[in-house]
């Protein structure tokens, strides 16, 4: 299971729709979440707007939080995608049991068997989590809620039986031409890492579909994780539109 | 993330399961999980208490849970669980809900308020005995609260809101963050028995030291968040310094389960200094500052005529 989880505070203004970008990850078997952190007055109608369609493009689930809520809402909004996630696998498996393709469909007593496989699924198959932070100016009194949320999904992750990984990207990227920058590659546990976000440069643009596109380019090449920032910056750049 | 639930159930409306035809009318709201509402309803002149859901597959994994833990109830106790539908709500969307046993009582903080905190001891050891009960079938409660535990008369105690009840061995499925041993960078989120029993801890804090401990939420960066911060709060309260030694290894996950928890538990409850840490009542607080102001008065009286 892959999912990209991004947490921003507003609308992207350069590049490629992040809507068409969600679009592009869930065609390749990756669900969008987007979280808009609102602390100080709103994101405005169109960032609401955009955020929640990311998310639907995504096939994910999308939330406005404030600071506080971030890291139980990153959380659950994880566990709630891997159920889904699951949920419409098998309701494809099954589609000639369920007839009409949804669980909800059938008699509570047959529910209860496939909610059981779906719960053994979901604690039992792998994860990945590619979590992408807007760096935006706007976002750094939020960036210490964020690197929280991060090593709480984690600690959430790592409870599981299926093996976990997550990875960490912000952006814009700090050279002109980068839109994202890896922090992190997949790991397992964060024992060691002291701070995710170094010498983080905040500002500059909010290329939030570029930086997707160059995520999903991350996980089509699974070793990635390996290389150095710089070369994996320089090789997204037939991604900037 | 609270989940966004908009659909209503008005006291008088009569509902009807969509499967099995069963007829429940509404009387009131009882109270609200994260994975739905749950009304008080009738049928039959009998009271149940009715959990209607968004969510399908959250619904219906919980309510797994609770016929797995029928399956393996003792003689003798009562069934929990009656019905499972679909209903059609106001607004003509389909809803699933269960039907359960009501349970009559008030909420943990409620109750110590109206009843007096020196109900605390017992109840604080009905509950780890219903957490026992749990841990012995192979689960653990996960989202153990004050909001989560009723108490009927006499003290006795009934665990609700099952929705973070989980299997031994898997990850927690439902927490709240001040009760949550991660949170509090005390170990893992793995079900485990020692879970509860920290989650018991937090509990007793919250009950007694709410202020304190909802401070300590808000003061300290999430890296220096520690069991230590938690035990300085019990050593430094009147009410809670009897049974801080208790807490400290409940914090450090020295009960292997709650059976082990509840007997130490129970050796603490019959010493002296435990059961005195019942607030001096009232009436004798007024009846001790009434005699200090006679006192005051007859001296001042005394000084007054006498020199």
């Amino acid at each position: 299971m892959k999912q990209i989880l991004l947490i921003t505070d507003g609308c992207s203004n350069v590049g490629l729709s992040p809507v068409v970008a969600a679009a592009h990850a869930y065609s390749d078997g990756i669900s969008v979440n987007v979280v808009g952190v609102l602390d100080h007055g709103d994101v405005g109608e169109l960032g609401a707007a955009e955020i929640d369609e990311i998310a639907r493009a995504g096939g994910g689930l999308s939330r406005m939080v404030n600071t506080r809520q971030l890291s139980q809402t990153v959380q659950m909004m994880t566990r709630k995608t891997v159920v889904q996630t699951i949920q419409l696998a098998v309701q494809k498996e099954l589609k000639h049991v369920l007839g009409n393709g949804s669980i909800e469909a059938l008699p509570p007593e047959k529910r209860g068997d496939v909610v059981r496989v779906i719960d053994e699924l979901g604690e039992t198959s792998s994860l990945q989590v590619a979590l992408l932070i807007d760096a935006s100016a706007s976002m750094k009194p939020k960036l210490a809620a964020v690197e929280e949320a991060i090593r709480d999904l984690m600690l959430s992750l790592q409870a599981r039986q299926g093996k976990s990984e997550i990875s960490v990207f912000h952006f814009p990227g700090s050279r002109h031409g980068d839109d994202c920058v890896m922090d992190l590659g997949w790991t397992s546990h964060l024992n060691g890492v002291n701070g995710i976000f170094p010498r983080l440069q905040m500002g500059g643009t909010t290329p939030t579909g570029p930086a997707i596109m160059q995520v999903i380019e991350f996980y089509r090449q699974g070793d990635y994780g390996r290389q150095s920032r710089d070369e994996t910056d320089g090789m997204m750049s037939d991604y900037v539109v | 993330m609270t989940t966004s639930f908009k659909v209503e159930l008005r006291r008088g409306m009569v509902v009807t399961g969509k499967w099995k035809q069963g007829r429940y009318k509404v009387d009131r709201l009882l109270g609200e999980g994260a994975n739905g509402k749950v009304y008080l309803v009738q049928r039959d002149r009998s009271w149940y208490a009715l959990k209607l859901g968004v969510d399908a597959i959250d619904l219906q994994s919980e309510i797994n849970v609770l016929q797995s833990l029928a399956k393996q109830k003792q003689h003798g106790q009562e069934t929990f669980l009656f019905d499972v539908d679909d209903l059609y709500g106001p607004d003509g969307k389909e809803y699933p809900f269960y039907i359960m046993r009501y349970v009559l009582g008030t909420t943990l903080g409620d109750f110590l308020k109206q009843q007096g905190m020196e109900w605390f001891p017992l109840v604080g050891l009905n509950l780890l005995g219903k957490l026992a009960k749990l841990h012995q079938a192979g689960w653990v409660f996960g989202d153990l609260k004050v909001e989560n535990v009723l108490v009927a008369d006499y003290g006795h105690v009934e665990l609700v809101d099952y929705g973070g009840v989980t299997a031994s061995g898997k990850g927690i499925r439902q927490f709240t963050e001040i009760y949550d041993r991660g949170y509090w960078n005390g170990g893992s989120r793995s079900a485990d028995p020692e879970y509860d029993l920290f989650s018991f801890g937090v509990l007793c804090i919250q009950l007694h030291e709410p202020k304190r401990l909802h401070q300590l939420t808000m003061e300290l960066l999430p890296l220096n968040r520690s069991t230590g911060e938690l035990i300085q709060i019990a050593e430094s309260s009147q009410a809670l310094k009897p049974i801080a030694s208790w807490l400290s290894k409940a914090f450090a996950g020295q009960y292997r389960n709650a059976e082990e928890a509840s007997s130490a538990w129970r050796l603490l409850m019959h010493r002296r200094d435990t059961r005195r840490t019942a607030k001096t009542p009232g009436w004798l607080k007024g009846l001790a500052a009434a005699s200090a102001v006679l006192l005051g008065t007859s001296v001042y009286w005394l000084l007054r005529n006498g020199l």
